[in-house]
């Protein structure tokens, strides 16, 4: 049984005029089972552009996208069949229903009417998207039209989702709602490729994490593979500035918007906290984090 | 009927309801904006040149609505594919271009409908018009709507800026639908600028009309002959240069 994903030495530049932009660098991961894979990264790092070409809409330079062992440079017609997508910023049709979202792209796709119309029932009490069903997506909120873009997608019976930064410009608890129904595929059994920037959302959703940076693979595996991969357990943070030297053989000191982080282990918290004083400003204890492990792979900081 | 075939036919139909009947049935001001320069024109033409020009003006005008479909086809599939990133959708959904461009332009025929229907009547209550001839209208208004509909959907797939597509919708109706011989004889043209609009698909839709309403059946013909060229070359180069992956090459 082939892996359901597998990345192999992918790489595009997008040339304008003179001027020629690395978007991908001999990007290369495998999922070997169906799961939520979040692409971790900054803008403009790759993820879009990984998204595009696994998605059959753009030509890499050199390098292949396998999906259950066919590729989609050579096979693109027979992946068109296995996968679906929400691509970053879309929007619905400003004068169509949920509804009727749902019901004309399952036309669209070659459905009957009969079992278009059972799909869209599913997918509607699914989703929970009864109440607005019926408005216009004009009148939608923000929430409400990213469901109807996400109820569209998962209307397709695919064996891949792409969700390109599905969650991004939505409040905090329509977020959680649109979680629950990528969790909802996860269920399903099917592969899930997350691209965001939310470290949030790849805490939460993510079976495994692939960190991207300037077009290249950083690092791979799950949360703890992660931080394991760090070498530290433990966090502390500093509202103050503290001296380099004196806490740099406890660990690793990284600076973030805030003030100052040192990556430790458990063990040595006592020995820091007498070291640099315990009236040395705020300071906060607590286990890494992926942002932690984000910050340390990538050096720097990102949106969230 | 093949499943293949029945499958394409459904998503036809899909685009049609999605571009076509559903907005036309929620946003009807779009048929009134698609109406109003042909019968604008019509109104100029009966004004100045009386019921002797009317049936000029007819025969522009059916030709003018099907050219002003296609410009508002430029707008709607660059809308798709920028705003609402819809043509990623369709193309990592399976949905081929033709299928594509065909249910987004029959969509947009249903704006022009109510325009063709009064403009064919106008021609039909206006000469003495046979079957053939009558099948020879409807045919080249069909070859017209699919090669004009093909040209948008290779402009809309070259265009990246929603902004661009502006200008380029008023140059696409003038020089295919203000400036070419469709409301006017292409004789009345002095010879070097009559090559050039020979050069003009709209030139050759007018010209077997006129045939077509005059009853000269064999010039119609020999018209639709050279027409029908032009658009097999359309096709070609829309299958050749159109860029239905919507990533940046």
């Amino acid at each position: 049984m082939p892996d359901p994903i597998v990345v192999s030495e992918l790489s595009k530049s997008y040339v304008n005029g003179s001027r020629s932009t690395v978007a991908l660098d001999s990007f290369s991961f495998r999922g070997n089972r169906n799961m939520i894979l979040s692409l971790l990264g900054r803008n403009g790092s790759g993820k879009t552009t990984f998204a595009k070409i696994a998605t059959t809409q753009l030509m890499p330079d050199s390098g292949d996208v396998y999906l259950n062992g066919t590729s989609v440079i050579d096979e693109p017609e027979e992946i068109r069949a296995t996968i679906s997508l929400v691509p970053q910023e879309g929007r619905p049709f400003g004068h169509l229903t949920p509804r009727e979202h749902v019901y004309y792209y399952q036309r669209m796709i070659g459905e009957t009417r009969e079992k278009a119309s059972t799909i869209t029932e599913m997918i509607i009490e699914e989703l929970d998207i009864e109440s607005f069903q019926n408005t216009q997506c004009v009148n939608l909120s923000g929430g409400q039209k990213q469901t109807t873009m996400l109820a569209m997608a998962l209307s397709k019976d695919a064996e891949t989702y792409f969700l390109d930064e599905p969650t991004i410009g939505l409040d905090v608890i329509t977020r959680k709602r649109v979680w629950e129904v990528i969790e909802r595929i996860r269920r399903e059994r099917k592969m899930v490729i997350l691209t965001t920037h939310y470290l949030d959302e790849a805490s939460v959703l993510s079976d495994e994490i692939c960190i991207v940076s300037h077009g290249r693979l950083v690092s791979q595996g799950t949360l703890n593979d992660l931080r394991s991969r760090l070498g530290h357990d433990t966090r502390i943070r500093f509202s103050t500035r503290v001296d380099e030297k004196i806490v740099s053989s406890m660990g690793t000191l990284v600076d973030d918007e805030k003030g100052q982080i040192l990556l430790t282990e458990s063990g040595n918290v006592e020995e820091v906290l007498k070291t640099v004083g315990y009236m040395n400003g705020r300071i906060e204890i607590g286990p890494v984090g992926l942002d932690d492990v984000f910050v340390s792979m990538v050096g720097e900081d990102i949106d969230e | 009927m093949s499943d293949a075939w029945t499958r394409k036919l459904r998503a036809v139909h899909g685009l049609m309801m999605v571009n076509g009947f559903i907005p036309l049935h929620r946003r009807p001001l779009a048929l009134v904006a698609i109406l109003s320069t042909p019968f604008s024109f019509l109104f100029f033409i009966y004004i100045f040149g009386h019921a002797q020009a009317l049936l000029a003006g007819c025969i522009g005008g059916l030709i003018f609505t099907v050219i002003n479909s296609a410009t508002m086809l430029q707008s709607d599939l660059l809308f798709f594919k920028i705003d609402l990133k819809f043509q990623q959708i369709a193309v990592s959904s399976g949905i081929s271009p033709l299928n594509y461009v065909i249910g987004m332009a029959s969509g947009n025929m249903l704006f022009m409908l109510p325009g063709l229907v009064f403009f064919m009547t106008m021609i039909v209550y206006l000469t003495p018009l046979t079957v053939i001839a009558g099948i020879m209208i409807v045919a080249t208004v069909l070859v017209t709507w699919l090669m004009f509909s093909l040209i948008s959907y290779l402009i809309s797939t070259r265009i990246r800026e929603m902004k661009d597509i502006w200008p380029v919708s008023v140059i696409f109706s003038i020089l295919f639908a203000v400036i070419p011989p469709i409301y006017y004889s292409v004789e009345s043209l002095p010879l070097p600028y009559r090559y050039v609009a020979y050069a003009v698909p709209t030139t050759f839709s007018a010209l077997i009309i006129k045939n077509s309403v005059s009853l000269n059946l064999a010039g119609a013909l020999i018209y639709f002959a050279i027409f029908a060229a032009e658009a097999a070359a359309v096709i070609i180069i829309t299958y050749l240069f159109a860029d239905w992956r919507t990533g940046r090459s």
